[in-house]
């Protein structure tokens, strides 16, 4: 190439700058870590949810430009928003979509620090606030879908605020205090806390739950962006029918976070005890859990017993989540057939789950330890014959062959995506533009690979047999493969020169150490 | 952490200062404590014998209203459209099926009950169907008696009172056959407390 993309000009200077600026910043003690190849999105779940938190930040503001928290206009506005504003279906899809996807990032993110045991070594504070802030996420989804005022809205907003209410003495005053007189205020102060009162509390717990490590992984994050688009796409959220307090709703069945709490409601137990109580005292339990493990080891392997808790809570919320789920579709029988679980039968089965969530601990345990142990035998006897790890190598043309190839894809994208909307069809555009995005994802990936590639040193081209004396192994230096394996995994920028490049010690959530960890394993 | 107070004084001259202080930051606070009124929304309304409206904008009269037949009124109407539409102020007004005592053409044939379950609060509706004839909550499937207002089935027929009894209007017939609501006591004892629930003397279904 006659060009280079290195030259030095003021914009590039600029931002350099403005780069450097930032050790003025609360950034300080931040690490930013941006993988030079794939690394598990496991280790940077809790980033991953950040980031369709900024998504529903960006996507939510721009509705507020429409919805009026007024409480016969709320539905008509969010109606407005889907099928007059251009764009608004693309925004509210996207915004109901990244709800979900950030409620399940946190889930999912909670239980693979639960099981790597990394809420250990001081990082008991990191676990607190991030319990805290899983709770306030979902508080936080449910006021949003409430404050469509439709059937299941009005419905939710009744269930939250009667719960409040059964909280014992200080329930009706709570209620008021929080919620207001009726449903004008409820709609009203939900919008508030939705838009205002929630994202600030979860601010601030993020300033706290913040780890000093954080892993910027550029595919990753336009691969969940882009899936969010093409849920939205194949799935449109629904708009629901407006309430009207003269025929009130038939059945209706909360968000998927709830109907594990909605399976307790319908047991016909005591409400407070239900819908209070017993959340309650799984969100506390699951907080209190680092000061209840005393393990001196991090792996769930290690940990029998805090593997099989954790195993059990899982398979009550899937479990209950599916029973919340299902109502007898048999219209014939009584609402109270269809609708009640027998609390015996609930409670039983939570029971029951218990010696089998154990059981099946055992059993995973045992087979991951055999499985390691085969491993072992086999990579000795590989060890043994001179046989290196396998790795998949591109050639350097076909990484340009594909990029092209991607980047014509996303024109064709484009086109389509345009074409969609023009013809009105959204959510086809939605899908297609969640395609382009996830195609940007895979052009990421392949430059970085081969940005990588092309820093390891060519191979000697091979010579004909090797002057040494009777080297078994084939003469093709393997050298440079094992040797990309070695190396750090991750270009880290460090903000702060004086943090510590890294500190594995500290087991904090960054895949730096993971990765690290990872290659200390081969 | 201060050196230790001389024998006979109770507290150092250190600690005594560091109390003050702490009654000063107490007291400095303490007007706010009231700002908390500002919290719940006081809405004052004033309970007057009014009209039984339908939704069709009629007022309500024994001679025409269907037997075994109920509409959702409104009470107390403020005149605003938002307030209006609250479901706090909903009422589901029944004309007893026949064998109920539906068929008599005095008040004794009218219930107005609040429309919020008592379990949580969604809108149950009087189902008049044949195998029915009951007020049904679809949330969870709570029942209640026409005639009483009583929970029969479901979580809120499990609740302890008031809290398993429906609030209620009681109704007056002019000599014209039209209906009126008496001004209720929105107390337990009396009218009963909409969400809450009501004492009920004498209910045995």
């Amino acid at each position: 190439m006659s060009t280079t993309l290195k030259s030095e000009n003021g914009l590039v200077r600029f931002f350099k700058w403005l780069w450097n600026g930032l050790e003025r910043t609360m950034f300080l003690g931040l690490k930013f870590t941006f993988p030079s190849r794939f690394v598990s999105p496991l280790g940077f779940l809790g980033m991953l949810t950040f980031i369709t938190f900024i998504i529903l930040g960006i996507t939510g503001a721009l509705l507020m430009f429409y919805y009026e928290p007024i409480l016969d206009r709320a539905w008509d506005s969010v109606q407005r928003i889907n099928d007059v504003i251009p764009y608004g279906f693309h925004l509210r899809n996207l915004h109901y979509h990244a709800s979900n996807a950030m409620v399940f990032l946190a889930l999912a993110h909670m239980y693979y620090q639960y099981f790597s045991g990394r809420y250990k070594i001081r990082n008991e504070v990191l676990w607190v606030t991030g319990v805290t802030l899983g709770t306030v996420t979902i508080l936080e989804a449910f006021t949003g879908y409430d404050i469509l005022y439709n059937e299941r809205a009005e419905l939710a907003i009744s269930i939250a605020a009667s719960l409040t209410n059964s909280i014992p003495v200080m329930g009706p005053d709570i209620r008021e205090a929080v919620f207001g007189a009726g449903f004008a205020d409820f709609v009203l102060r939900f919008y508030a806390l939705h838009v205002f009162i929630l994202p600030i509390v979860m601010l601030g717990l993020m300033a706290v739950h913040f780890p000093r490590f954080l892993v910027f992984d550029v595919p990753m994050v336009m691969a969940i962006s882009g899936a969010i688009f093409v849920t939205g796409g194949v799935f449109p959220v629904e708009l629901g029918t407006k309430f009207s307090p003269a025929s009130p709703p038939g059945v209706t069945v909360p968000e998927w976070y709830l109907t594990g709490l909605y399976s307790y409601l319908r047991s016909q137990y005591d409400k407070f005890v239900t819908g209070v109580l017993w959340p309650g005292l799984f969100i506390g339990s699951l907080a209190l859990i680092p000061f209840i493990d005393r393990y001196k080891r991090f792996s769930w392997k290690d940990r029998p017993l805090i593997t099989a808790i954790g195993i059990t809570s899982l398979a009550q919320i899937i479990v209950t989540t599916y029973w919340g789920f299902y109502i007898d579709p048999d219209r014939t029988k009584s609402l109270t057939e269809r609708l009640v679980i027998d609390p015996v039968l609930l409670y039983l089965v939570m029971l029951l789950l218990v010696p089998l969530s154990f059981g099946f601990t055992y059993m995973l345990i045992k087979l991951a330890r055999h499985a390691e142990f085969v491993n072992k035998m086999e990579a000795a006897k590989k060890k043994a014959a001179g046989e290196t790890r396998k790795s998949i190598t591109l050639p350097e043309n076909w990484t340009w062959a594909l990029i092209v190839v991607l980047l014509v894809f996303q024109v064709y994208l484009n086109i389509s995506a345009y074409y969609a909307a023009t013809a009105g069809f959204r959510n086809v555009e939605l899908f297609l533009v969640g395609i382009v995005l996830i195609t940007f994802a895979g052009i990421f990936h392949i430059y970085r690979y081969a940005s990588q590639q092309a820093k390891i040193p060519k191979p000697a081209p091979p010579k004909a047999p090797a002057p040494k004396e009777a080297a078994p192994k084939p003469v093709v230096q393997p050298q440079p493969v094992v040797e990309v394996a070695q190396k750090p995994v991750q270009q880290t920028i460090v903000v702060n020169p004086n943090v510590p490049a890294k500190n594995p010690a500290t087991g904090s959530v960054d895949s730096q150490t993971m990765a690290d960890s990872r290659n200390q394993d081969k | 952490m201060t050196q230790q107070p001389e024998k006979g004084s109770k507290v150092s001259r250190r600690d005594f200062l560091k109390l003050l202080a702490a009654a000063g930051t107490v007291l400095s606070f303490t007007p706010f404590i009231d700002w908390g009124k500002f919290m719940p929304n006081p809405i004052g309304s004033n309970l007057q014998k009014a009209k039984v409206m339908l939704p069709d904008g009629t007022h309500a009269n024994a001679k025409t209203f269907q037997v075994n037949h109920s509409e959702a009124i409104r009470y107390p109407e403020t005149g605003d459209r938002v307030l209006d539409e609250e479901p706090f102020r909903r009422w589901q007004f029944i004309r007893l099926p026949a064998e109920y005592g539906g068929d008599r053409n005095d008040v004794s044939a009218f219930r107005a009950y609040s429309m919020v379950c008592l379990h949580l609060w969604c809108l149950w509706r009087y189902w008049p169907d044949e195998n029915k004839k009951r007020g049904e909550c679809p949330c969870h499937g709570s029942m209640y008696e026409p005639r009483t207002g009583k929970a029969i089935a479901g979580p809120a027929a499990l609740q302890s009172p008031p809290a398993n009894v429906l609030p209620k209007l009681d109704l007056e017939v002019d000599a014209d056959g039209f209906l009126w609501i008496l001004p209720p006591v929105m107390s337990p004892n009396a009218n009963g407390v909409v969400g809450f629930g009501r004492f009920a003397k004498g209910v045995n279904v």
